[in-house]
């Protein structure tokens, strides 16, 4: 029986059209029992291929071709370096490089292998960081690193045998072979026959099957496939032409020049070397050796996890911090119980080292946070992290600090979290605020050591843009017709798109063009394939044995940085223990307020210990009035709030992650909707769940499919999947490109739902729910910790409205809104905020109490930072704060020139934005005095005698100016800042507006299914992928905002209106349903005030008419999301 | 262009094959050996995309003849040099 031993999947990087999942699966359904990827250098789908051959029942074996520099003449060169100049797309010249096939036979082999391939990453990035020169190792250290690996002397072109021999220099091929020999030894090294149809074959394998005679070592058959399947095999060609740079004519020597390179049955294989049978059965007899399993014998531990005094230390901790945390508290006896209980299970499961290396990092951090924010932070109240997911359930993780929750006040179970069934390691990856982030990374280098600890690869996978640029090259279109394409193809669109943006673009006639529908059809191939490696922007693994023994690790493109080989699946897969340091906006933003509040109020709050049945937020949340809210402040989750009314953090849990692909195209949301709401009226409603073997695993979710997990455990009840052969489908289902390795889990999933009693009507609507959610969710550990930060967020809105409001703006961009529609919202729930001013503002926002002698008392302002004015240096601004805390408030504008240094163009910037409007020596403070001021007083300006010095004396009297009045000041407002805290523009415009316009306020009183028509501003666009292209958008008046809905038709007569008009005038159908509101747009048009003669008392501006015209130009773009909903 | 004539240009031949569909004689010589077969799969992204069946036989009369057979029309054609 032929075993496959050497094939490429696509991580061999544009030369590979083939995901490992598709080998695997294609392995499976053609029948081998065990199968080798070997990629060019990497082992960088080494573990998705092993556990998806796992999952079909195919033995995975581990290895790689590796890239050996020698000379034409001989292979002598020790030298390990690469060189100048040189870059990966260009192959060198002939014989400067020779590949051979290693294949793992034992663990040494394996750590082996990854030093080897770590050495020859080693400097391909010497020259300039950014652009990667090929990889290439020495056979010096192939000598030193020969141990536990088999060697196979390589392909028929580029092999460091064979390829000899198609130069003509069958000399050097022997010497070469002789010297592998000597490496690796009798048993270790065989001759690889090959038969890709090309001119030599014969020849060449005649010649290499003699050598191996004489040498007296077997030879071996391999089929190197590039593709799963034949018709990959362009695509194939393709890449070849994309990696170097040419068009598919250009590549033609370098292609592999038929599609007999595609996998084929063991079967074909073997009648492909019907006259080399001993060859054939070699691969069988070479596959029982190389027993190596990637999934089990990774051999990787975490720092701490041998060390025999973790148990009693982490003992010793916990009960010190529990005597900190329970004191008084009448709960103590039930903590210390619960505490006794885990820590005997994290015990017997030996992970008491594993909670000290988190709570290690977690003190890293604080170390940092503290030098970055200095000892008086009052965020130093908690770490400046956190552990997401399940493990908030945990005390231990509560007394540790990587949870922020009581699980004891909270009556949280941790049973999920940590049992003793549990064979991976619990779920904490702990997140970081995004200043911490970059100073913890080295940090963590310097704790645990280079050779220990590396960043998390990435691999960027093809998009319609990308494919449609690369493609359109090597198929040789004209660079403006691909151009013009590329341009308007979006990020997330698939390929029935590209089509239409074809048409679009070029016309129907050119879209006729033969390439053109070539690339069509490549496109649809090469989506979601990996294009080159990167790295994870947080993610960092940490070993105690060298990592370069578990994954090879090489340099990445930011000086001084590394990574692993293998992605976050991957590294999850290996059971490294992974840190994400990943900033995550609203953990900054939950942080920066927690300050907020200490230094406004004088309160330190824990956010661990605030109630989670707080019913004001829950009744905020119930209503949607969720603006600024962690997740559920999308205008997807708005729409759904009322409706699925959440009563507690689970029903949170749930919510957040209910808006994900997976869910809405599994089918899950309306059904959950439903149930619930059956429920709240009887909740005694028997949930219909489709078999009564569903109903364990899909209690939480009223039988809908959520979770991610739950499509491993409806695999598992339902058709009796192991746990391997369910990860194997949710593996299938989470990475793109796999329909074959569905359809295999398909016939099977309905067999064994058969097997236990499940009409096959019903195993097929089941699995519909599953291919419909495709992976496409949240785990439920995730949502979790998701779930909280959206609590403590709505907890902080409702309770510290200003501070929070504060926290969001320092943050931004973050989140749904745009900062003015943000400012507006608050602003409509009572709280005050105030424009930048030179003598009040920081750099950032901040909150204030106002001064009495103004007259104003009680309740906090938020006061806009300077640093929101745009174009002014953030150098000045610093100046301009430290000389005001240095030598008190700016009496004059000519003071504040001269004492803060900032130059006219700031000067003038601030003047616009009114910053300067409250400064004293102006008149009136109107803007025009204060730039007529700072022009003659600042420094800076270059005249024709000189740059003029800032004088330190106030001007004259100013010309008399006409003031900026209301309407010019909101225009100022919003070209300096992006944003106005003074009146809404539809106020101030509303009188000049259409009587008939109906205000947002308005609406909740129009009957369903009237015609209504509205104006407004718009400040969020979305085209979710699963909404059949529907576009939605947001419009704020005044009084509030309301839900667009913009049909296809209506988008297509009103594209640029949609796309960019930042006013708008909207006419359609209410749609009320369960408290939501929305409006089915019929007509789009811009905002025009009426022309009606103005009276004089309207606020909007009489003499200038072009108003509107001037606020569109200025006006906040609006946030535009992509097709994929957020 | 008249009088002129594509240096090297495939022609037409006469191939009987054996059951595997190797060349069995080509024009009525018999065939003695299979020496190389290969495949050759190209511009599929044009109008006129290639696939050819490559034989390199040597033939009783003892000559090497390079001779091919096109996937579409089946049609066998001798390739010089």
């Amino acid at each position: 029986m032929y075993v496959e031993l050497h094939a490429h999947s696509a991580f061999s990087f544009l030369d590979g059209a083939s995901t490992p999942m598709e080998l695997a699966a294609a392995a499976a359904a053609q029948g081998y029992p065990a199968f080798a990827l070997t990629d060019h250098d990497g082992l960088w789908g080494s573990m998705e291929f092993a556990h998806a051959c796992k999952g079909f029942g195919v033995r995975p074996i581990t290895g790689a071709e590796l890239t050996l520099r020698c000379r034409p003449a001989g292979p002598v060169s020790d030298r390990g370096l690469s060189l100048p100049g040189e870059s990966s797309r260009s192959s060198p010249p002939a014989g400067e490089t020779a590949h051979i096939t290693l294949l793992v036979e034992d663990e040494t082999g394996y750590r082996n292998l990854c030093r080897l391939l770590t050495a020859a990453h080693a400097h391909t990035r010497d020259n300039t960081p950014r652009a990667q020169t090929q990889p290439r190792a020495t056979l010096k250290q192939v000598e030193e690193h020969s141990e536990g690996l088999v060697c196979l002397s390589g392909c028929a072109r580029d092999g460091a045998v064979a390829g000899a021999f198609e130069r003509g220099d069958t000399a050097a091929g022997e010497k070469l072979a002789r010297r592998l020999l000597a490496a690796f030894g009798r048993d270790r090294f065989r001759i690889e026959l090959q038969r890709p149809y090309w001119r030599r074959d014969r020849a060449r394998n005649r010649w290499l099957a003699l050598l191996a005679e004489r040498l007296d070592v077997p030879s071996v058959a391999t089929g190197n496939p590039h593709a799963h399947d034949r018709r990959r095999s362009p695509l194939q060609d393709a890449l070849v032409a994309i990696g170097r740079c040419e068009t598919l004519e250009e590549s033609e020597p370098h292609r592999r020049g038929n599609s007999t390179s595609a996998l084929t049955s063991p079967g074909a294989m073997a009648a492909r070397f019907a006259e080399y049978p001993e060859a054939v059965a070699e691969t069988e007899r070479l596959a029982e050796r190389l027993g190596f399993d990637l999934t089990e014998q990774l051999g990787y531990r975490y720092p701490g996890s041998e060390d025999p005094g973790a148990d009693a230390e982490l003992a010793r901790l916990c009960s010190h911090r529990l005597g900190g945390r329970y004191a008084g508290n009448a709960r103590l006896l039930e903590a210390q119980w619960r505490l006794e209980e885990e820590l005997a299970t994290i015990r017997k499961l030996g992970l008491s080292g594993f909670f000290l290396l988190h709570r290690d990092l977690l003190e890293l951090a604080r170390e940092v946070a503290a030098e970055v924010r200095g000892p008086e932070s009052a965020r130093n109240v908690l770490p400046p992290g956190r552990g997401r997911g399940s493990s908030v359930s945990s005390i231990v993780c509560y007394l540790t600090g990587l949870s922020h929750v009581d699980p004891v006040e909270a009556d949280l179970f941790s049973g999920r979290f940590l049992n003793e069934e549990t064979t991976s390691m619990p779920d904490i990856d702990l997140d970081f605020p995004r200043d911490i982030r970059e100073v913890l990374i080295p940090r963590v280098h310097e704790r645990y050591g280079r050779e220990h600890s590396a960043l998390v690869a990435a691999f960027p996978t093809y998009r319609p843009k990308g494919a449609v640029r690369d493609l359109g090259k090597a198929l040789g279109l004209p660079p403006m017709e691909i151009d013009k394409v590329a341009k308007t193809v979006g990020f997330f669109e698939g390929g029935a798109e590209i089509e239409r943006n074809l048409l679009a673009a070029l016309g129907a006639e050119r879209a006729k063009e033969p390439r053109w529908r070539v690339l069509l059809n490549l496109a649809e191939e090469i989506m979601g394939l990996p294009r080159h490696s990167s790295q994870h922007p947080g993610g960092m693994v940490i070993s105690t044995r060298p990592l370069i023994d578990v994954c090879p690790v090489v340099p990445a493109a930011m000086a001084g940085r590394q990574t692993v080989q293998w992605d976050k699946d991957s590294c999850a897969d290996a059971g490294f223990l992974k840190i994400d340091l990943l900033g995550l906006g609203m953990l900054s933003a939950v942080e920066r307020c927690v300050e907020e509040i200490g230094r406004a109020r004088g309160e330190r709050l824990d956010l661990s210990r605030i109630p989670l049945d707080d019913s004001e937020t829950f009744e905020s949340i119930r209503a949607a009035d969720t603006t600024g809210v962690f997740q559920i402040e999308s205008r997807a989750q708005m729409q759904m709030l009322p409706r699925t009314q959440p009563r507690d953090l689970d029903d949170v849990i749930v919510q957040v992650a209910l808006v994900r692909p997976g869910p809405i195209q599994g089918g899950a949301i309306h059904p959950y909707i439903e149930r619930r709401k059956l429920r709240r009226e009887d909740p005694g409603y028997e949930i219909p769940y489709e078999h009564p073997l569903l109903e364990p695993v899909l209690e939480e979710t009223l039988g809908t499919i959520v979770f991610q997990e739950q499509v491993i455990e409806v695999a598992m009840a339902l058709s009796g999947f192991s746990s391997s052969e369910a990860e194997g489908l949710r593996r299938a289902m989470s990475r793109k490109r796999s329909e074959r390795a569905i359809e295999e889990h398909h016939r099977r999933f309905l067999a064994g739902a058969a097997a236990n009693g499940v009409s096959e009507e019903i195993a097929e609507r089941v699995w519909n729910q599953i291919k419909g959610f495709s992976g496409f969710g949240f785990p439920k550990a995730h949502s979790a910790a998701f779930g909280l930060l959206a609590y403590q967020s709505a907890w902080l809105r409702i309770h510290y409205g200003p501070e929070f409001l504060c926290s969001l703006l320092n943050e931004q961009p973050m989140g749904f809104y745009p900062p003015d529609s943000l400012v507006h919202e608050a602003q409509r729930r009572g709280i005050r905020v105030a424009p930048p001013d030179a003598n009040r503002s920081n750099a950032l926002c901040h909150v204030e109490t106002p001064r009495e002698e103004e007259g104003v008392r009680g309740g906090l302002v938020v006061r806009i930072g300077l640093g929101y004015v745009k174009g002014v240096k953030e150098e000045e601004v610093e100046a301009l704060v430290a000389e005001r805390e240095r030598g008190g408030p700016y009496k004059g504008i000519a003071e504040l020139a001269s004492r803060a240094g900032a130059g006219l163009p700031s000067l003038e910037r601030l003047a616009w934005a009114g910053a300067l409007d409250g400064i004293p020596a102006g008149s009136d403070g109107d803007r025009r005095e204060a730039l007529w001021r700072a022009g003659v007083t600042a420094a800076g300006r270059i005249g024709g005698d000189g740059t003029q010095l800032a004088l330190p004396m106030e001007p004259p009297r100013p010309p008399r100016l006409e003031p900026l009045g209301e309407w010019g000041k909101l225009i100022a407002d919003y070209r300096s800042t992006g944003m106005t805290v003074a009146k809404h523009p539809m106020r101030l415009l509303r009188s000049r507006l259409d009587p008939r316009l109906a205000r947002t306020s308005d609406l909740a009183k129009i009957d369903h299914g009237a015609t209504v028509e509205i104006a407004g501003m718009v400040t969020a666009r979305q085209r979710p992928e699963t909404a059949n292209g529907i576009t939605f958008m947001l419009l704020e008046d005044e009084r509030g905002s309301v839900n667009l809905v913009v049909p296809p038709p209506v988008y297509d007569r009103h594209r640029t209106l949609v796309r960019n008009a930042p006013l708008l005038r909207a006419r359609g159908r209410l749609e009320r349903r369960e408290g939501s509101i929305n409006v089915v747009v019929s007509t789009l048009a811009p905002l025009e005030p009426a022309p009606t003669a103005p009276k004089s008392s309207d606020p909007a501006p009489q003499p200038r008419e072009p108003a509107v015209a001037e606020l569109r130009a200025v006006a906040p773009a609006g946030h535009s999301f992509g097709r994929r909903g957020r | 262009m008249p009088g002129l004539r594509r240096l090297y240009a495939p022609q037409r031949v006469a191939v009987r094959t054996d059951p595997r569909g190797a060349p069995a004689t080509v024009e009525g010589v018999a065939v003695e050996a299979v020496r190389e077969e290969w495949l050759v799969e190209d511009r599929w992204w044009t109008p006129q995309p290639l696939r050819r069946h490559y034989f390199e036989v040597a033939t009783a009369d003892g000559r090497a003849l390079t001779v091919f057979r096109t996937a579409r029309a089946q049609r066998w054609y001798r390739q010089r040099a």
